[in-house]
């Protein structure tokens, strides 16, 4: 049987491709966006899961530092290793900093770890991480500082000692590691102008060097982090999370309403995409009344012309597909934040095109039914 | 009883467009007769009915009146259709237009074998027949050729050969000379002519060409919608 489809596609095959390579920009759009989302959610789980902690140990009532503001005494983490089962533990901290490179600010999300703890920068790709209790730096490739380039903060001047890959806070942020110490002092120590007014003031801020966002602990094989967790928090006035639940706070307080934002925005593409389809099958069609007026004329069922219109829409989208995926593959590395494609997401992409162009080719098909034979006979 | 070589018979037909006063008569009981190998001119000025007429004995307009029988089988009778007809123009009738309506997108060959495949014939028996009917109409050279790069007459030609593809006991032709010089028209119709004979194929020819007269074996005029002379 002579596929009709095939030979129209193939009779114009310039036109077919610029068309399904423009539709195919959209549809890569859509994966970008899809692939967007992934960088958030991938992001969002990098440094919770880089910790390699069982246990968090916030301020009591809160919900930790991935969610509100925690503050807990470091001293804490003295008295949470003599729990049963409880095999280290490291305080940490974790701020927003802006630092400068060639007077350009790049922001980064630093955290601040207890050297010599299980703690260590697991994504640390070049050099060594922190052994010197002062002004060492681990940073991430992306902030574009080299090893061994020196950077000032406040009043100190760090050596960059190790250098991390894709390492990103939850909002996308380069991260950057200090020791404990140092990160205490950064976020924690007034400048002396500030301890003079507090002093006039008689306040008391609250926060000293020796407080910290949360502790995380590690535990020994064999026990079950949910039972330490209830055991630490009978004892102290502090909340206890598993990593687990952790991540689901940080997934839902902070990942989900994005995603929500970027799953509405992926859909309103998708429709506009759908839209498009439908607009080009029907042009198509137009564009072919009189060979439609003719086959029908010399018999051709209506399955026939339906079969020619649909199979043309689905190579039309399957094309633009593929075009799609060549597009956000050529482009997703230009972009700021992590955008993650996966193979899952194209496929479901795939089905979602076939279905919208079998769908957008049904305009196509009822003016294509409509047609009138005579129309290919003179008068 | 059906004369036993009749393939069209037309009786009372009409044909009505609109309704009310707006109501438009085009073809106004018409009654005829074509039979095997017989090749007959549908005469008539512009507007006459001559086209409405061809499409009804196509099956692609209905008449609001009348009976109509292709192959001795009846298929309108008084408003009523009663017969597939798509699968019948598709198995009995081939049709040849005035601009020769090749598909664009088909080559030579494939304009050709479309509607015997459709009709359930092979691909390799239809692409014999095709070649056999293309050598005889002198354009087998041009299978694998686009109908944007034929001639006119090569390309009424190859209208001809997809009509006949079918094996039709009808061809119905609408001015198919009409974008052809006088030579190539006069060669068109006297292709049809042997054609006809030939194959004991029906041609019914719409024309305005008054010069193609002799070549007609009956010459139905039509003016105003009724069939003054036949």
């Amino acid at each position: 049987m002579i596929n009709l489809a095939q030979k129209d596609i193939a009779h114009s095959l310039g036109k077919f491709l610029t068309t399904a390579t423009g539709v195919g920009m959209l549809l890569g759009v859509v994966l970008i966006m899809i692939g967007v989302y992934r960088g958030l959610v991938d992001d969002a789980s990098i440094l919770l899961k880089d910790t390699r902690a069982d246990l968090w140990i916030v301020q009591q009532d809160t919900l930790g530092p991935f969610a509100e503001s925690s503050r807990i005494h470091e001293d804490i983490k003295h008295q949470i290793k003599l729990f049963k089962g409880v095999k280290d533990v490291s305080a940490v901290t974790f701020q927003s900093l802006q630092l400068y490179r060639n007077a350009l600010p790049i922001r980064v999300f630093a955290i601040g770890y207890d050297i010599g703890s299980f703690y260590t920068p697991h994504l640390l790709a070049e050099g060594r991480s922190i052994i010197a209790s002062h002004f060492e730096i681990v940073v991430d490739a992306k902030t574009g500082f080299k090893l061994g380039e020196r950077i000032t903060i406040g009043r100190d001047i760090f050596t960059v000692v190790g250098v991390t890959r894709d390492a990103v806070s939850s909002s996308g942020d380069f991260m950057v590691y200090f020791s404990l110490s140092d990160a205490q002092k950064i976020q924690f120590l007034s400048s002396n102008e500030q301890i003079r007014n507090d002093r006039a003031r008689n306040s008391d801020q609250g926060a000293t060097t020796s407080t910290a966002n949360a502790i995380i602990a590690t535990l020994h094989d064999g026990f079950d982090p949910k039972e330490v967790a209830q055991e630490i928090e009978r004892w102290k006035h502090i909340k206890v999370f598993t990593q687990s639940e952790q991540l689901d706070i940080l997934t839902k307080n902070l990942v989900e309403r994005s995603s929500k934002q970027i799953g509405l925005f992926t859909f309103i593409l998708l429709l506009v995409a759908s839209v498009i389809i439908s607009l080009i099958i029907y042009t198509m069609t137009m564009g072919k009344i009189k060979e439609i007026a003719i086959l029908k004329l010399i018999g051709a069922s209506n399955t026939t012309i339906i079969k020619m219109i649909v199979q043309q829409s689905v190579w039309l989208g399957v094309l633009a597909f593929i075009a799609g995926n060549i597009f956000s593959h050529s482009v997703v590395d230009l972009f700021p934040k992590r955008t993650i494609l996966i193979t899952s997401d194209a496929l479901a992409l795939l089905v979602i095109v076939i279905l919208v162009s079998i769908a957008g080719s049904l305009f196509g098909v009822k003016s294509a039914l409509k047609v009138d034979p005579a129309s290919a006979i003179g008068g | 009883m059906e004369h036993q070589n009749s393939v069209i018979k037309v009786e009372n037909i009409s044909k009505t467009y609109g309704a009310g006063e707006s109501a438009v008569m085009a073809v106004k009981e018409a009654s005829f007769e074509i039979f095997k190998g017989e090749t007959v001119a549908l005469l008539g000025p512009s507007g006459s009915g001559k086209t409405t007429l061809i499409t009804m004995i196509g099956c692609i307009t209905e008449p609001t009146g009348g009976k109509l029988f292709l192959d001795g089988k009846i298929i309108y009778d008084d408003g009523w259709k009663i017969h597939d007809t798509r699968q019948l123009r598709r198995e009995k009738i081939g049709f040849i237009f005035q601009s020769h309506n090749l598909i664009p997108f088909l080559n030579v060959e494939e304009n050709v074998t479309l509607v015997p495949i459709m009709n359930g014939l092979s691909d390799e028996v239809a692409k014999t027949k095709a070649k056999e009917l293309l050598d005889y109409l002198g354009v087998g050279d041009k299978l694998n050729v686009k109908p944007s790069q034929l001639s006119g007459g090569q390309s009424q030609r190859v209208a001809i050969a997809r009509s006949l593809a079918n094996n039709p006991k009808i061809i119905l032709a609408d001015e198919p000379t009409a974008a052809l010089d006088g030579e190539r028209a006069l060669s068109v119709m006297q292709l049809l002519k042997k054609l006809a004979k030939e194959q004991d194929v029906a041609i019914v020819v719409v024309t305005h060409d008054d010069r193609m007269i002799p070549l007609f074996d009956k010459i139905i005029r039509v003016n105003d919608g009724y069939i003054t002379k036949e």
